[in-house]
C-alpha cells in the first residue's frame, strides 16, 4: 500500500492560543513495498508523522492517503476501524504494552479486537509467535515472566498477528543486544519480502543502511530530504552537521581519517565497504 | 586497596529450576569503574539485583565494604548503593527535577535547610542546574537519566549501578550521560565504585575494567583492550567489539591486539607512510 502525505500541517491544540505547531508542510511518499526510514534528531517531528499512518492523529490541515484510504480533518473516529486493520504500528519499546496472562492471549488480542474469531485469532498469533522468533514453550507463560528480548518479539509478534499491509516500527532495535538486533533487522527484511510496506524510525544509520530502500529526514517538523541511502549518505557532510544527523558508524570514521590525512576513493556506508577501502587504498596501495 | 564489593561462591536459582549463578566469584575494588557485559538474558541485571539485596542468593555471600548482605544487614549496605535504571520515565515522583532530588533526601530525614546546598551541587555536578524549576516528564530521556543520577549523588553513595541506563536514550542522550560519568570518575577518583551493566561496547570501553558474563558463567575480565582482543570469545557470547574493533579484525595486515581509535587511526598513518 502507497503512503502519501500531501501539505500536511499538525498542530496540538490546533485553533487555541496554545496551539503548537508540530509539523509543517509534510509532502512526502512511501513506496509499496519497500522499507521507509524516517530519521532526524529527537524532537523533530518522527513519531507526530507515523501516527498519522494509521490515523491515531489525523492532520490539522492537507491529507494522507494510505492506499485508497483518505485522511483528513474531517475523517470520521469510525470510518478509521479499517485503516487500523492495514497498519500495524509498534511503538518504542513496545513490551511496555504487553498486558494479558499469557504469551499468546496477548499476541490474540488484535485479530479478536478486528473480529476473528476465537480460533482464527489463535491460529494468526501462533503463525506471528513463530515469525518473530517466539518458541511455542514461552506460549503459554505470562509475557512478564520473559527476558526483555523475547518480550520486544512478543510484542512485534502483536503487531503482525492481524496481518497488517503497512507494518509501522518506531525504534524497533533500541535497547537490544546486538544478536537482538540483527534478528530483529532480519524480520524487516522478511516482512518486506512478504510484500509488505514497511516505516520505520531509527537513530542508528547503520540499522538504516542495513534495510532501507528509502529516507525520509526529518528537520523541526519539515521534510528536508526523501531519497535512496546511497544518495543520502554521499551528501555533504557540512549538510549532516547542520541537520545533526550522524553518518554510518563507517562513513564517520572515513571523515576522521580524512582529517588526518587518509582520504579514501569514496565514502564507505557499511563496516565491510571501510575495510575494503582500507586493504586496497591504504595497506597495498 | 578496599574491596567494595566481594561476591564468593554465589549461587542462584530462578524460580527454583533455571540456575542463573553457580560458584560466581568477583571482587571489585574501591574506586574502580568495571562494566559488567553480557547479551540480553546472560544474568547482569540479576546480579545487580543480588548485590541490592532485592533477591535473595541461594548460596554464597555477597559483601559490601566489609560488611555480608543480611537480613539484618540489608539496609545499611544498601544507603551505599545508589541505582540507575534502564528506563527514564519509571524512576520520577517529584513535580520539579528539585523535588525529585529532595524525594530521596527526605527519606534520609536530612533537614530540609541543608537540602537546596546538597540539590543544586548534585545537579551542577551532571550538568542541569538551570532545569531545577522544570517538570521532569518535560526533558529528553538523556535529561532524565542525568536527574536520575543526580538523585542518588546527592545519596552520596560509595557505589553506583547503572543497569542498562542509556539503552533507550538516543545517540546524543547516551553521550551526554557517558560524558558526565567519566566526569564523576574525574570528580570522586577512588570515593566513588562505578558499576556500569551494558551491552554497548562502545560504552563498556569507558570503564577501567570489563567483565563479560554469560549464563553466570565469568567468561573474560581484564583492561577493555585486553577482554577487546578476544574477539572470537566476544563473539561466541553474543557480544561485538566496537566498531573500531570490528574494523580491525577485518583489516589485511591487521594489527596485534585491539586498538582504540585513535591508535588505529595513528596505526593507519604510519602504515601508509
Amino acid at each position: 500500500m502507497a503512503i502519501r502525505f500531501e501539505k500536511v500541517n499538525f498542530s496540538y491544540g490546533a485553533g487555541t492560543t496554545l496551539a503548537q505547531s508540530i509539523l509543517h508542510d509534510v509532502t512526502l511518499e512511501m513506496p509499496t513495498g519497500q522499507v521507509t526510514a524516517i530519521v532526524g534528531q529527537t524532537g523533530s517531528g518522527k513519531s507526530t508523522l507515523i501516527q498519522h499512518i494509521n490515523g491515531l492523529l489525523k492532520p490539522t490541515s492537507g491529507r494522507v492517503t494510505i492506499d485508497n484510504f483518505e485522511l483528513t480533518h474531517h475523517t470520521k473516529e469510525k470510518e478509521l476501524v479499517k485503516l487500523r486493520k492495514s497498519v500495524g504500528i509498534a511503538f518504542q519499546f513496545p513490551e511496555n504494552q504487553l498486558f494479558a496472562n499469557t504469551v499468546l492471549e496477548d499476541v490474540m488480542y488484535a485479530p479478536v479486537n478486528f473480529g476473528a474469531t476465537k480460533s482464527e485469532a489463535k491460529l494468526a498469533a501462533e503463525h506471528a509467535l513463530t515469525r518473530t522468533g517466539v518458541v511455542r514453550e514461552l506460549w503459554g507463560k505470562s509475557p512478564f515472566e520473559l527476558s526483555g528480548g523475547q518480550m520486544r518479539r512478543v510484542a512485534m509478534a502483536g503487531t503482525l498477528s492481524s496481518d497488517p499491509s503497512v507494518v509501522v516500527m518506531d525504534e524497533p532495535a533500541a535497547g537490544l543486544d546486538p544478536k537482538g538486533q540483527g534478528e530483529l533487522l532480519q524480520l524487516v527484511l522478511e516482512l518486506k519480502k512478504l510484500g509488505k510496506t514497511i516505516v520505520i524510525i531509527s537513530h542508528q544509520m547503520d540499522h538504516v543502511i542495513a534495510v532501507a530502500d528509502h529516507v525520509v529526514v526529518m528537520h523541526e517538523g519539515r521534510v528536508v530530504a526523501q531519497e535512496s541511502p546511497q544518495i543520502l549518505f554521499n551528501r555533504d557532510i557540512t549538510w549532516f552537521k547542520t541537520m545533526k544527523l550522524d553518518l554510518p558508524k563507517a562513513g564517520q570514521l572515513a571523515e576522521k581519517l580524512r582529517d588526518e590525512g587518509i582520504t579514501l576513493s569514496r565514502r564507505p556506508l557499511t563496516l565491510n565497504e571501510l575495510a575494503d577501502l582500507i586493504n586496497t587504498e591504504v595497506s597495498h596501495e | 586497596m578496599t574491596q567494595a564489593i566481594k561476591i564468593n561462591n554465589l549461587k542462584y536459582t530462578y524460580d527454583d529450576k533455571d540456575t542463573v549463578f553457580d560458584d560466581f566469584n568477583l571482587e571489585i575494588n574501591a574506586g574502580q569503574w568495571l562494566a559488567l557485559v553480557g547479551h540480553n538474558g546472560s544474568g547482569k541485571s540479576t546480579l545487580a539485583k543480588l548485590i541490592l539485596g532485592l533477591i535473595e542468593a541461594d548460596n554464597g555471600t555477597i559483601t559490601v565494604f566489609g560488611e555480608q548482605l543480611r537480613i539484618d544487614t540489608v539496609h545499611h549496605v544498601r544507603e551505599q548503593i545508589g541505582m540507575v535504571f534502564q528506563n527514564p520515565d519509571n524512576q520520577f515522583v517529584g513535580a520539579t527535577v528539585a523535588d525529585d532530588v529532595a524525594f530521596g533526601l527526605e527519606n534520609k530525614e536530612m533537614l530540609s535547610s541543608d537540602m537546596p546546598n546538597v540539590i543544586d551541587e548534585a545537579l551542577t555536578i551532571v550538568g542541569m542546574q538551570d532545569f531545577k524549576d522544570r517538570e521532569p516528564h518535560m526533558l529528553s530521556g538523556g535529561q532524565k537519566q542525568r536527574v536520575a543520577l543526580a538523585s542518588v549523588l546527592a545519596l552520596q553513595p560509595k557505589i553506583i549501578i547503572l543497569d542498562e541506563a542509556t539503552a533507550m536514550l538516543d545517540p546524543d542522550g547516551r553521550a551526554t550521560v557517558m560524558a558526565t560519568l567519566q566526569d564523576l570518575k574525574q570528580r570522586f577518583g577512588s570515593e566513588l565504585t562505578l558499576i556500569t551493566i551494558t551491552h554497548d561496547m562502545n560504552e563498556a570501553m569507558l570503564a577501567d575494567r570489563v567483565v563479560v558474563i554469560n549464563d553466570g558463567q565469568l567468561i573474560l575480565d581484564g583492561a577493555p583492550s585486553e577482554v577487546f582482543s578476544q574477539y572470537d570469545v566476544m563473539h561466541h557470547n553474543g557480544l561485538e567489539l566496537p566498531f573500531v574493533g570490528e574494523l580491525a579484525v577485518r583489516l589485511d595486515p591487521k594489527p596485534d591486539g585491539y586498538l582504540d581509535e585513535r591508535e588505529l587511526i595513528k596505526w593507519l598513518s604510519d602504515l601508509k607512510k
